[in-house]
């Protein structure tokens, strides 16, 4: 009776873990293939920019999903940061004197708006068991209502700054590039990175997994539920308030419908990668994966000339047949667990 | 306070609607030793072993540690002081692996980082000193009950535990792992820990414990040591009753075959379920036939197959004659046989209606409802089971727990059924009620019922059953007539066999 999972059981296990991998793999052969521009320096870096953003929000839902809740309220994130952001840059009046703020404080605050609004959600979340669907659809739009608001309606132009009032600099954090490489795709790997270390190596990552997994057991095992929950959603709410900063310096201006749908994006790059909804099971460099399949997916049917309107099709496909797989690896997942493990546990004595 | 009491707690009141849990519990575990804590289904040992564990804080009254006063707020503070539980419902993370559970809310660090090296080392050498080595790295969902039990005693070692609840500990185990815990508890004890224990089996107790405590319907009624205890004492002060007059039913009169399972086969659902693996029986009409059997014996798998909750992979079941195809819950309930299921809470009650409602609930059909007539068949049930309720368009949340399972029982029979499922019928009901519903369960068997229940208590399935069906492992195990149900012909017949094949390797047969 030892451990021997069935070898097509192994093989059909692993197609699943990697399928991902496999396609965007998949993907970016047939788009070289198919068009001799896709595979090109300039488009590759367009496209990293691209896949930066939707990775950033990823990463942050992907906190948020392994506790087994969902982020409705990013896209709006994304778009009163750069809002606060662009109100800053243009100057604030106090008292008949309009003030202007250095960029590094700027960024700081606008951050801190993100992260406050993640903290609401976690609040209405954890300690008032408000479903995270509906507590975050809420500030969804009490977020963008907030950013219409400060805006009213406009949008904030010229948000290069004037050297006199010292606030220069702002478009570097979205358009500088480092070692040939875009700025924002050095800050998505940097804390992609941070994060995978979180989730896998910190004891905070490992109580997210636990209360994904069984909040009862978790709690029960003294693991402070509410508190673990809570931060994932300040995580997150930080994470969409930095696309917010990017997207404002890489246009140089912020309008207040910044990040529309975003939410839908990222969750979408989360499921494919390989997290499960209900939470427990995931990781982030599944995220990063998963959030490079859409990118590479949107961009290359761009370039092949499908119409907007069978991108969108294609995209709704994607997105379901990966849900439909989830389900099925969680069934072979178990039962190859189970003969593999099963096995061993009984051998060891 | 001597000093040999490790924890006492003084004057310990929980209320929850409907049900005053504990009432003033003055309670007292002795230092290095088995403390055993008896008492029935919903006599308050869980909650009050929830409060000791710090998961739920008492209304009022003192928790003593070593003669100074403690709070318990949470489970962590209760590890603080040394405190550990081992839950009834097991409390294992399925999706981690078995270090990340041991060490889970207690993770080591070096530098901000889990020092997996270490913590997987003192994992295996917890569950080595439990005599059931493990790697560390097998993930707890591919564990059976019995072994994700041991990971949870290998979390309390791990912490350094000094006092130890087990809360049901072999409700889960065949008899080979409990014999193994056994074992590991005589060593812990040994190594000065502090052991409280509850269970429901007699001889389990009489064997393992030091010093007992009964709790009866919230209220310590008795105290004793190894020694002055027998079965005689521990029966009579759970029961409130002197041991002579817990008689098991009366020989029932029993009518034709009624219904009638052939080969009947289910495939589990979830990891932790049992598959039914070709079970056949008759039932007569006006019978009352108990199954017995350990959790993940396939006891719940069965009723809630018949009830038509799950689906069946093979084999007949029929009714009358009448083949049923079990398809769904709706048209079971149509051809005669319903569930009284085991979660009231759950899977019974409807807290915002009325307990007029909650009674009908099964029996509206057509397109209006017929107020005035639903009232008087509603009024003549509540009568008939004496529900005790003064105005049936209170909420039925305002009920006792044993009322409550009457009107669920009520709601059974407006349906008038032929078969009536009963998963646990007594569960978190005080005992006065509980005889009173034995009472109109064989009044009803005698006007011609066939009732088919599960209990995980032995006194309920001796007093109850006519006949006894014994489960394991999805097989029927045994067969047992009303005078040969005792509890060792129950627990040996429940317990799988295993023997050590010539590798070491368990085999159940």
């Amino acid at each position: 009776m030892s451990g021997s999972a069935k070898p097509a059981n192994r093989v059909l296990f692993l197609v699943l873990k990697l399928r991902a991998v496999l396609m965007l793999v998949l993907l970016l052969a047939m788009f070289t293939a198919l068009s001799p521009t896709f595979l090109t320096a300039n488009n590759l870096s367009i496209l990293a920019k691209h896949v930066a953003i939707s990775a950033l929000l990823a990463v942050g839902m992907t906190f948020v999903v392994l506790t087994g809740g969902i982020d409705l309220s990013v896209g709006s994130i994304a778009g009163l940061s750069g809002i606060v952001a662009g109100l800053l840059i243009t100057g604030v009046a106090v008292g008949g004197v309009v003030h202007f703020l250095p960029i590094w404080l700027v960024v700081l605050l606008a951050l801190l708006v993100g992260a406050l609004v993640g903290a609401c959600n976690g609040l209405l979340v954890a300690r008032f068991s408000v479903t995270p669907f509906i507590a975050t659809l809420g500030t969804l739009y009490i977020a963008r209502g907030t950013a219409l608001l400060l805006s009213g309606g406009h949008t904030f132009p010229n948000l290069a700054g004037v050297a006199a009032h010292g606030n220069m600099g702002f478009p570097a954090l979205g358009q500088s590039f480092a070692m040939g490489v875009p700025t924002p795709v050095w800050m998505t790997l940097v804390i992609a990175a941070i994060a995978a270390v979180v989730a896998a190596r910190t004891p905070f990552g490992r109580h997210i997994y636990a209360v994904g997994g069984n909040e009862r057991a978790a709690r029960l095992a003294g693991i402070r539920t509410a508190r673990v929950k809570g931060v994932t959603y300040v995580i997150s709410g930080a994470c969409a308030a930095l696309v917010g900063l990017i997207i404002a310096a890489q246009l140089e201006s912020a309008h207040p419908a910044t990040g529309e749908s975003f939410e839908l994006n990222a969750i979408a790059a989360v499921v494919l990668g390989g997290t499960s909804l209900m939470g427990g099971r995931g990781s982030i460099g599944g995220s990063l994966i998963g959030a490079m399949v859409i990118g590479v997916l949107a961009d290359g049917l761009v370039m092949l000339g499908v119409s907007e309107f069978w991108q969108i099709v294609i995209k709704g496909v994607v997105i379901v047949l990966a849900v439909a797989v989830d389900q099925l690896q969680s069934r072979v997942q178990f039962r190859f667990l189970t003969t593999l493990f099963a096995g061993k546990a009984e051998v060891a004595q | 306070m001597s000093d040999d009491l490790i924890l006492e707690t003084r004057g310990i009141l929980k209320q929850y609607p409907g049900l005053t849990a504990l009432n003033r519990v003055d309670y007292r575990v002795r230092r290095n030793a088995v403390n055993v804590l008896i008492g029935e289904n919903g006599a308050g040992k869980s909650t009050l072993m929830r409060i000791l564990a710090g998961v739920e804080a008492p209304d009022s009254g003192e928790i003593l540690l070593n003669g100074s006063a403690i709070s318990l707020r949470s489970p962590r503070e209760a590890a603080a002081h040394g405190i550990a539980i081992v839950h009834q419902e097991l409390a294992v993370l399925p999706n981690l692996d078995l270090a990340e559970n041991v060490f889970a809310g207690r993770e080591l660090t070096r530098s901000a980082l889990i020092d997996r090296t270490t913590e997987d080392r003192r994992t295996v050498s917890a569950l080595l000193r439990l005599g059931k080595p493990m790697e560390a790295k097998t993930p707890a969902a591919a564990l059976s009950l019995g072994r994700r039990q041991l990971v949870e005693l290998a979390r309390s070692l791990a912490h350094g535990a000094s006092l130890l609840i087990l809360d049901e500990p072999t409700s889960a185990l065949s008899l080979a792992e409990a014999e193994t815990l056994f074992g590991v508890l005589a060593e812990l004890k040994a190594g000065g820990m502090t052991i409280i224990y509850i269970s429901h089996r007699l001889h389990e107790l009489l064997h393992l414990g030091d010093h007992f405590t009964v709790l009866r319907s919230g209220c310590v009624v008795g105290e004793g040591a190894r020694g002055e205890v027998d079965r005689k004492w521990i029966v009579e002060r759970m029961s409130g009753k002197a041991y002579g007059e817990l008689s098991a039913c009366a020989g029932a009169t029993v009518g034709e075959s009624l219904l009638s399972i052939r080969d009947l086969c289910v495939a589990p659902m979830r990891d932790d379920e049992a598959a039914l693996q070709g079970l056949s029986v008759e039932l007569r009409r006006g019978e009352i036939l108990g199954v017995y059997g350990l959790l993940g014996s396939g006891r719940t798998e069965l009723m809630e197959t018949l009830a038509g909750a799950r689906r069946m992979t093979s084999g007949t079941v029929t009714l009358q004659g009448k083949r049923l195809r079990l398809k769904d819950v709706a048209s079971t309930v149509e051809a005669g046989m319903v569930l009284v299921p085991e979660d009231r809470q759950r899977d019974g009650l409807i807290p915002e209606l009325s307990i007029r409602e909650n009674i009908a609930l099964s029996s509206m059909g057509g397109v209006l409802i017929d107020r005035k007539r639903q009232a008087a068949e509603t009024e003549k049930l509540a009568r008939e089971l004496s529900i005790a309720a003064p105005d049936l368009e209170r909420p039925i949340t305002a009920l006792s727990g044993g009322n409550q399972q009457k009107a669920l029982l009520a709601r059974c029979l407006m349906r008038s059924p032929m078969v009536l499922l009963l998963d646990e019928p007594t569960r978190g009901v005080d005992v006065g009620a509980k005889e009173e519903i034995y009472r109109i369960l064989r009044r009803l068997a005698g006007d011609g019922l066939s009732i088919v229940f599960t209990s995980s208590e032995i006194e309920e399935t001796r007093m109850l059953a006519t006949r006894t069906l014994v489960l394991c492992q999805g097989r029927i195990a045994a067969e047992l007539t009303a005078a040969e149900t005792t509890d060792e012909a129950l627990f040996s017949a429940a317990s799988p066999h295993v023997v050590q094949t010539r590798d070491g390797v368990e085999v159940t047969v």
